[in-house]
């Protein structure tokens, strides 16, 4: 199984989780690619992949600016995406209380719309916390690896 | 060209940073070197977000890695203009980015901003967050403050006015300042937003904020509420501040902010001192009001920094470019003017490294040797990156209880540290 980890960023926080994420799951020997969301087509997804989605929020509560065109894309093209299976880790500060790790929050409610599964945890970090935002994500990635190898 | 690229990028806060970020990317095998004034590194992260603003400073967890796994060299304690020209620096590495933001507070341009109880808001702030070059400490605002300008700066200086010392937990606000500025706190602060709630610049959770710290009465003589089809934004923006108005602290309340939208400062008035602000309205400008203040902070924007700007003269006043010559480029405020949230330095800096890339074939194809090509003498009184790690640890170490660190407000203390030359028993017997 590939890992394919898309990353939506304002302040390169989530690119930094994804760096961090893709380099511990290398050393595992695992095949893993690293895309921003910006550089990445709804068309280049594939059948035999696990997708990792890492994405902050921006504004009141929106997906940063470089993750808005795949998200418009799912808007108009609607693809189906029942074969699709991801898992995903949203970046936020609970310093902005109501719009909390919302940005993550509205990707993962469109990827469901369209038919695709969330494997594992519905990750959250909180900026606030001051602790290392990628030694977090790969924490909460080994459970996801875990519930994977349960599914199949 | 083909041999190894040598850059050097003029201020390491986050337009230094990312722009380093970006080039370190798309040129692996480049030198690239960050220079700044200070001993430390992050600018207007360290100096510039508010002490009490720590989950917005976290963002130099990012920007540290540059130096400790991405083989970006940091070079404090040098000052372009005064150490190093920007000439010799030009000559020694094949591109330079001046990342050195804006530091110089903007004026009003009203009659009476001279008097001597006005206040700049970004001074202001660096004083709190112990910045080395402001030694002169928290001003007397007497009991009324006008604040002008409505963005987050702006919000920023209403809130340290308005927080009681113990609303600092956490935070690595410089007590010393605290502690001269708790001694004579302000009852009164007259905000000043020029633009309607609408339209107003400010960050409606910067707004909600102000209602966590207790005993402060709002008050707003003009409308609130925002048309139906405003943006969401601005609906934000308005639902904040109806929470502020309905705070009702009673006897409990320690200080007044009276907020104005829609207002236009005209003049601040008094001869000798400060008497208050003669405001007008946007919307008829036949209107004018009153507020009867002892002091205040004007927080407008900033501006170049007349004694700091590296010799260049009016820089170029073409926004859509990064390149000002051959081989010199800018990017961040200095390219942009003060405007947007730090992460709007990342887009920058990747629109200005893209431009550099495509600029290179048809640069000066010889090597230059970067950093190691500065005359000694520079190279030795340079902080690189371990050096300020030990000025960072001794922070954290002496930090009092509930505070992130103490920043140390003498830089000759900071280099000091840096170097390991400090006199006395931490620093003796170590050579």
């Amino acid at each position: 199984m590939k890992i394919q980890v898309l990353f939506g960023t304002e302040s390169g926080n989530a690119e930094m989780a994804a760096e961090d994420l893709a380099l511990s799951v290398r050393s595992d020997d695992q095949e893993v690619e690293v895309h921003d969301l910006s550089d990445f087509s709804i068309s280049e997804l594939q059948h035999d992949a696990l997708y990792v989605f890492i994405c902050s929020t921006y504004g009141e509560g929106d997906l940063p600016n470089t993750a808005l065109p795949f998200f418009a894309d799912l808007n108009i093209v609607r693809p189906d995406l029942a074969w699709v299976r991801y898992a995903i880790f949203g970046l936020g500060d609970t310093f902005y209380s109501e719009t909390y790790s919302q940005g993550a929050t509205k990707l993962a409610d469109k990827l469901n719309e369209l038919g695709a599964e969330r494997v594992g945890e519905f990750g959250r970090y909180d900026a606030s916390s001051w602790e290392p935002v990628g030694e977090k994500a790969v924490e909460w990635f080994s459970g996801v690896l875990e519930a994977a190898a349960q599914m199949q | 060209m083909d041999s190894v690229v040598s850059i050097a990028i003029v201020g390491s806060g986050p337009a230094g940073c990312y722009v380093a970020q970006s080039l370190r990317r798309a040129l692996p095998e480049s030198e690239i070197t960050i220079y700044d004034r200070l001993a430390s590194p992050f600018g207007l992260v360290r100096y510039g977000v508010a002490p009490d603003h720590q989950s917005t400073k976290s963002i130099q967890a990012q920007f540290a890695r540059l130096f400790e796994r991405e083989n970006v060299r940091f070079a404090g304690n040098i000052t372009v203009g005064s150490d190093v020209s920007l000439d010799e620096l030009r000559s020694t590495h094949n591109i330079v980015v001046l990342a050195s933001g804006l530091s110089e507070d903007r004026v009003v341009g009203v009659p009476g901003e001279d008097l001597p109880e006005v206040h700049r808001a970004g001074r202001l702030t660096r004083v709190f967050n112990a910045h080395p070059m402001e030694p002169v400490g928290v001003p007397d605002f007497g009991g009324a403050v006008a604040v002008i300008g409505g963005g987050n700066v702006s919000i920023d200086v209403l809130r340290l006015l308005i927080k009681r010392p113990e609303d600092f937990a956490n935070s690595d606000v410089d007590d010393t300042a605290l502690g001269q500025y708790a001694q004579a706190p302000v009852r009164r602060v007259e905000f000043i937003c020029r633009s309607t709630v609408a339209n107003a610049p400010s960050d409606p959770v910067m707004l909600a904020e102000l209602g966590r710290i207790p005993g402060v009465a709002f008050t707003c003589s003009d409308p609130v509420a925002v048309p139906e089809d405003a943006t969401r934004q601005a609906s934000a923006r308005a639902k904040a501040l109806e929470g502020l108005l309905e705070l009702a602290p009673g006897p409990q309340t320690r200080v007044q902010v009276a907020l104005h939208f829609g207002w236009s400062p005209v003049r601040i008035l008094g001869a000798d001192h400060v008497e208050g602000v003669e405001l007008r309205s946007v919307e008829d400008d036949r209107e004018h009001r009153r507020v009867a203040t002892d002091s205040v902070v004007t927080a407008v924007g900033f501006d170049f920094d007349r004694h700091n700007w590296h010799g260049l003269g009016e820089l170029s006043r073409n926004l859509e470019t990064g390149a000002l010559d051959r081989g010199l480029y800018r990017t961040g405020w200095i390219k942009r003017g003060s405007r947007g949230t730090i992460a709007e330095n990342r887009a920058c800096a990747k629109a200005v490294a893209e431009e550099i890339l495509a600029d290179l074939p048809a640069l000066d194809p010889a090597p230059r040797p970067g950093y190691d090509g500065l005359p000694e003498d520079v190279r030795a009184r340079a902080v690189d990156y371990a050096a300020w790690r030990r000025v960072d640890l001794a922070e954290a170490s002496a930090a009092a209880h509930g505070r992130a660190r103490k920043k140390f407000p003498s830089h000759d203390h900071m280099v000091a540290i840096a170097h390991d030359t400090l006199a006395g028993p931490s620093g003796a017997g170590n050579h």
